[in-house]
């Protein structure tokens, strides 16, 4: 593989991967605080289309329209991780079923799908986009020019993100919290840590982010509103949180990996390489890479400094405990 | 009087749908004195002390601190007020160092900044450790430590957090008799500098040993508040009981050479965390004979009723029922020689809580009283009930619910299960744990029938009085080894055992 | 004043039947809220919904098309999740399924009308599919210990990419490669036609046919409830789906039968493949925005947990949400914009989830502040 290849698939690995690790963050957050939410994808859409919306609708100039589509975006899909919440943590529903018919009532054939269409948003291509942001001077700098100097503000946006969640988590206050609420909500309960509000509160948060995944769709991937524009990435943030330990800077690497798999394909047969059914392994490569991680750190050792957060899932009931 | 009461409880009522927990209870507890809260499983012991932690809100009566009346509505008011109490069951994050579980939830000191530093607060840790005897490294994970270390590290949380009044909910249950020691120890420093220590506890000695004064409950009330000093274990036991006990008293058999019903040669066993929890245990129950198996609990006792009933590999040795060969970590073989067993965990092992009675019934027994791959319904609700008569189980019909009944019923519906077919020798773990007085006797009268019988019983229990009244023999476990004692009635050797001790000879 | 919710000592009966039926109710106010918020009127929403999911002639037909595979990704997540084996890779259970069956049919088929044993071969081979397919998530957990949540949620995905890979990027066994459109456009083989299977007219004016999946989602419902409630297989999946540790202490092989659920509900998901193919498609649909777009698997765990694991509900259930979605394809256009149906479909969802707590627990209006009560500790 030469240098060329290397750098174009980290710098596509970078684009594609950038809604990948904001939603996969947001996934992030609502799961250290035990919630497992299965409706990224859902969540993606609604932010994806009334992201789009606002940005069409807002006429000013390219930098607030964005600013303030970015924040309706994770608005609107914290809305929708609202309705899980209220579903699991209040109402104790099942956090697998629940997930599922977020998916199924915002995703590809719901909620989004009928924002699209009543706001008559499909075939309007958008009138301001993201775009790199460093003069093309820096841009052309070999290797780093295209890597560093050549994203768009939300891929910044993004490695900033990664740094405040990981000081979040492991720094700060909230960040013990949450951890104890997700390993044990009884200890944290006993010490007068409020269960509900720290999984209310990470999980809506985790829809944000979410929102802005999505967004990261219709305002600079491929800048206009399709129904299902995702095209599965949800899922793949799902796996990819486990891919990375639960952890924010594994994430980002973890995503540029997924991100770069997805385009391989079409590099390689670019290029006339041929490495058996190219476009089989590199799609389903993630999620096999992830069965190999949940087998592993389903291993004993592994399991407690690597594994998922003791109460992933598991809904809690002060009385009971 | 000099000073007001650390903590006072006036006319405290707690119900519970069906259940009255606590009865008008006054309970007050002096700063420098370890006061013992004394109560059968079931009095009424939880209840106040999940009353005074802020865990639950009394419906009736009032909590005062140093004379001053306060509300608590959650744990956290209560850890604010100075009240902490120390659970049976860790509040601690597994996954997270010592220190970080200290600072957790902090309100004071380096845990109200936003940003947390765990190491600034090893060298307190270390501090409060040496001074209490409580050591423990500030830096290891949760997941590394001992049970008892864990206990410490509980305790430290409350000192941490500068508890002025702790509660410690059955403290001893995971304790071998010299850690328990310490803890005593522990808890005198504490009281020394104007603290208090409320020591909840069903057992006559420990109270007797670490406390200044106890309160006796029963039934949701307070009966007496005595000093210690002044008390006789006899005089306790009947407060607690309400009646002389008049414990089942076996008449002892000399099995002698009768045959051996259960025979156990070599076996070890691996704990959960793979380590050697068992090692080369030689035992031999006859017919007709109760053999116990004393010890404090996690010394492999569980591992041990279970490595031989069939539920956990053995890594060597035999196990023979009758002569019989059982085939190892085969549950069905040892059942089918006709080897009982009554497990430890009753509500998650003994039965299936939220299936209904006909099927726990029929546990064992199901793949006979079936067609071909097919169940007999019929016959299986036919047994159900002539169980529950002959037992007189009090459930309204087979298909209740196993969780819906009280730990006594339970216990009769396990007893009716194990005891259906040709059982030639039981295993029962810690049968009466949790039951009150008239079911204790139940299941002890149940044991003693089947041993007349010719059942050959091995008991593993942590209750010496039980021990006592039903053991033809006993023995006692100590980290994974079995050593046997000379003198069933010696107490005083069994408990050197208990602490590892080697027995005179 | 505030609320407290306790659990239930008891369940009435009645309970089981009221909570769900009022939920469903209490759904379909909010979704019209929701539709009037959005200025359309929902009287009209609802009549048109109704009319085409099972009045207007042909709409049975199309629901009964909807249904069957719901019914048979509902009986597979039924049938785990009663034993908490939470297998969500019932989607790609079904893809395999489909893949298997229409290599039988394609490899056994040949001229003439349709074959018992050409059927009964895809049917087998569909099954199997399924079976495998899940059991590399049933072994993972049985042997391992790893969570099935997440494997197979991962392995439908590897699925889907193998579907599409056979049709689009490989000159596989099912592609069709002769003809003209096979250079346009790829696609599926088509069946021989014995291998295509046959459905009962039930009602000719009407158009309403019974496809040969749909009886056998029925058969299967039928013979799962006996499974779990009349033998000792079900005996000890009740068992060990209750309490692992009362399972091992009864003798049950617990590893045995966490394998076995897997591969019986994969199997049933798997006829659910083949069904799609033998029944419906007659060749191998490979098309990401075909048989995956649809998230049969998905919707079959909703399906499942709406109709609480009970078998016969799951059948039914699947009919009544097959026609909501029968009704928002056939009605897809200006007036009836694509993803309304969705959305009252997941409202409903919704509220029947939350509803599910006044089953187990009942909310009390405490006059005075007070803690919730919780239960005696034992």
């Amino acid at each position: 593989m030469n240098n060329t290849l290397l750098v174009t698939l980290i710098a596509s690995g970078v684009a594609y991967g950038t809604p990948l690790l904001f939603a996969s963050l947001g996934e992030l957050l609502a799961e250290r605080s035990g919630v497992l939410n299965l409706g990224v994808e859902g969540m993606m859409l609604v932010g994806a289309v009334m992201g789009f919306w606002t940005e069409q609708r807002v006429h000013a100039g390219p930098v607030v329209s964005l600013i303030v589509a970015v924040f309706v975006a994770a608005f609107s899909a914290a809305c929708m991780a609202a309705i899980h919440a209220f579903l699991v943590i209040t109402l104790r529903a099942s956090q697998i079923v629940s997930g599922l018919a977020l998916t199924i009532f915002a995703g590809a054939a719901g909620l989004s799908s009928y924002l699209g269409n009543d706001l008559n948003l499909a075939d309007v291509p958008a009138s301001h986009t993201f775009h790199a942001v460093f003069p093309s001077g820096m841009q052309n700098w070999p290797i780093v020019g295209p890597l560093v100097f050549g994203q768009t503000p939300l891929v910044y946006a993004s490695w900033v993100c990664v740094a405040a969640i990981a000081y979040y988590l492991t720094r700060t206050r909230p960040g013990l919290n949450v951890r104890a609420v997700g390993e044990s909500p009884a200890a944290a309960d006993a010490m007068g840590i409020s269960v509900t509000r720290y999984r209310y509160a990470h999980t809506i948060a985790g829809g944000a982010f979410a929102g802005v995944a999505g967004a990261t769709f219709t305002l600079a991937i491929t800048p206009q509103w399709v129904s299902g524009i995702t095209g599965g990435a949800g899922w793949i943030a799902i796996a990819l949180v486990i891919f990375a330990f639960w952890r924010p800077e594994l994430c980002l690497v973890g995503a540029y990996f997924f991100g770069a798999l997805q385009a391989l394909a079409p590099e390689l047969q670019a290029r006339n390489i041929s490495l058996g059914p190219t476009e089989l392994w590199t799609n389903a490569m993630p999620y096999a890479a992830t069965i190999v991680v949940l087998v592993l750190v389903s291993w004993r050792g592994a399991r407690r400094r690597l594994g998922a957060p003791a109460a992933l899932g598991v809904a809690y009931v002060r009385e009971e405990a | 009087m000099a000073t007001a009461p650390a903590i006072e409880l006036r006319g405290i009522t707690k119900r519970f749908p069906g259940v009255v927990a606590n009865a008008d209870v006054d309970f007050e507890a002096a700063p420098g004195e370890v006061h013992a809260l004394l109560g059968e499983n079931g009095a009424g012991k939880s209840t106040l002390s999940h009353i005074m932690s802020g865990l639950y809100r009394p419906d009736e009566g009032e909590i005062r601190l140093h004379g001053a009346p306060v509300v608590f509505h959650s744990p956290r008011d209560a850890i604010d007020a100075g009240v902490c109490m120390v659970h049976q069951h860790f509040r601690l994050v597994d996954r997270f160092t010592v220190a970080e579980n200290l600072i957790l939830g902090d309100r004071r000191g380096v845990g109200t900044h936003f940003r947390i530093e765990p190491g600034a607060v090893v060298d307190q840790v270390r501090r409060l450790g040496e001074r209490y005897r409580l050591p423990v490294d500030p830096r290891a994970r949760i997941w590394q430590l001992s049970v008892g270390e864990r206990q410490r590290v509980e305790i430290l949380k409350a000192l941490y957090e500068e508890a002025k009044v702790l509660i410690l909910d059955e403290p001893t249950a995971v304790l071998t008799p010299d850690e328990a020691d310490t803890l005593f120890e522990t808890l005198r420093e504490i009281v020394q500098d104007g603290r208090t220590v409320i020591f909840i506890s069903h057992k006559l000695n420990e109270v007797k040993a670490v406390s200044d004064r106890v309160t006796v409950l029963r039934g949701g009330r307070v009966v007496a508040t005595v000093a210690t000093s002044e008390a006789s274990s006899q005089s306790l036991a009947s407060l607690m009981v309400g009646r002389e006990l008049d414990t089942v008293q076996r008449r002892r058999t000399d099995a002698g050479e009768g045959e051996a019903v259960l025979s156990v040669e070599g076996l070890s066993a691996e704990s959960h965390r793979a380590t050697t929890i068992l090692e080369d245990i030689e035992l031999t129950v006859r017919t007709g004979e109760i053999v116990a198996i004393a010890g404090v609990a996690g010394n492999g006792q569980r591992e041990l009723a279970e490595a031989i009933a069939g539920l956990r590999q053995r890594t060597r040795g035999t196990v023979r029922v009758a002569g019989r060969p059982l085939r190892n970590g085969d549950a069905r073989s040892a059942f089918r020689a006709g080897l009982g067993y009554v497990p430890e965990d009753r509500l998650g092992t003994g039965v299936a809580p939220n299936l209904p009675l006909s099927m726990n019934i029929e546990l064992k027994s199901y793949r006979e009283d079936s067609l071909g791959p097919f169940l007999r319904l019929g016959r299986m609700r036919e047994r159900a009930e002539e169980a529950i008569r002959a037992y007189d189980i009090k459930a309204a019909g087979p298909h209740v619910e196993a969780a819906t009944l009280s730990g006594g019923n339970i216990q009769k519906v396990v007893l009716a299960r194990e005891f259906a077919g040709n059982l030639k020798a039981l295993i029962a773990a810690s049968p009466t744990r949790g039951l009150d007085v008239s079911a204790v006797e139940t299941v002890h009268r149940h044991l003693c029938d089947a041993a007349d019988r010719g059942v050959g019983i091995l008991l593993i229990s942590e209750d010496l009085d039980e021990i006592l009244a039903l053991a033809d023999r006993v023995l006692v476990m100590y980290e994974g080894r079995l050593s046997p004692v000379g003198n069933r009635d010696d107490i005083d050797e069994i408990a050197v055992l208990m602490a590892g001790g080697q027995r005179e000879e | 004043m505030r609320f407290t919710v306790e659990r239930r000592l008891q369940q009435p009966r009645w309970l089981v039947v009221a909570v769900p039926l009022a939920s469903v109710l209490f759904g379909f106010v909010v979704a019209a809220v929701v539709l009037l918020a959005t200025g359309h009127d929902p009287v009209t929403s609802y009549r048109q919904l109704f009319d085409a999911a099972f009045v207007s002639t042909g709409s049975l037909d199309q629901t009964l098309i909807a249904a069957t595979p719901l019914a048979f990704t509902g009986l597979a997540a039924a049938v785990a999740f009663r034993m908490r084996i939470f297998n969500i890779g019932a989607e790609g259970q079904l893809y395999m399924g489909s893949i298997t069956g229409a290599a039988a049919g394609l490899y056994l088929g040949g001229r003439g009308s349709a074959s018992p044993w050409v059927i009964a071969a895809m049917i087998v081979a569909g099954c199997a599919g399924g079976a495998a397919w899940a059991s590399i998530a049933g072994a993972l957990r049985a042997f391992f210990g790893t969570s099935e949540i997440l494997t197979s949620l991962m392995l439908n995905y590897v699925a889907g990419y193998i579907l599409t890979y056979l049709i689009f990027q490989s000159e596989s066994y099912w592609r069709q490669t002769k003809g003209f459109n096979a250079t346009v456009f790829p696609t599926g083989k088509p069946l021989p036609s014995n291998a295509v299977w046959p459905a009962w007219t039930l009602h000719t004016q009407g158009g309403i046919a019974l496809p040969l999946g749909a009886g056998l989602a029925a058969v299967a419902a039928v013979l799962l409830w006996v499974l779990y409630r009349r033998t000792r297989f079900g005996f000890e999946v009740q068992v060990l789906g209750d309490s692992v540790g009362a399972a091992r202490y009864a003798g049950v092989r617990t590893r045995r039968k966490i394998l076995s659920v897997m591969a019986i509900s994969g199997a049933i998901a798997g006829l659910g493949g083949a069904s799609q193919v033998g029944d419906f498609s007659h060749s191998l649909d490979g098309d990401p925005n075909g048989l995956q777009r649809q998230g049969y698997g998905y919707a079959g765990i909703v399906v499942a947990a709406l109709a609480r694991y009970n078998p016969f509900a799951v059948v039914l259930v699947a009919f009544l949400i097959g026609g909501l979605d029968n009704a928002g394809n056939s009605l897809q256009g200006a007036d009836f914009p694509s993803g309304r149906v969705g959305v009252i479909q997941g409202i409903i969802l919704f509220s029947t989830l939350g509803g599910e707590l006044l089953v187990r627990h009942r909310v009390r209006i405490a006059r005075t502040p007070q803690a919730p009560a919780p239960e005696p500790a034992s």
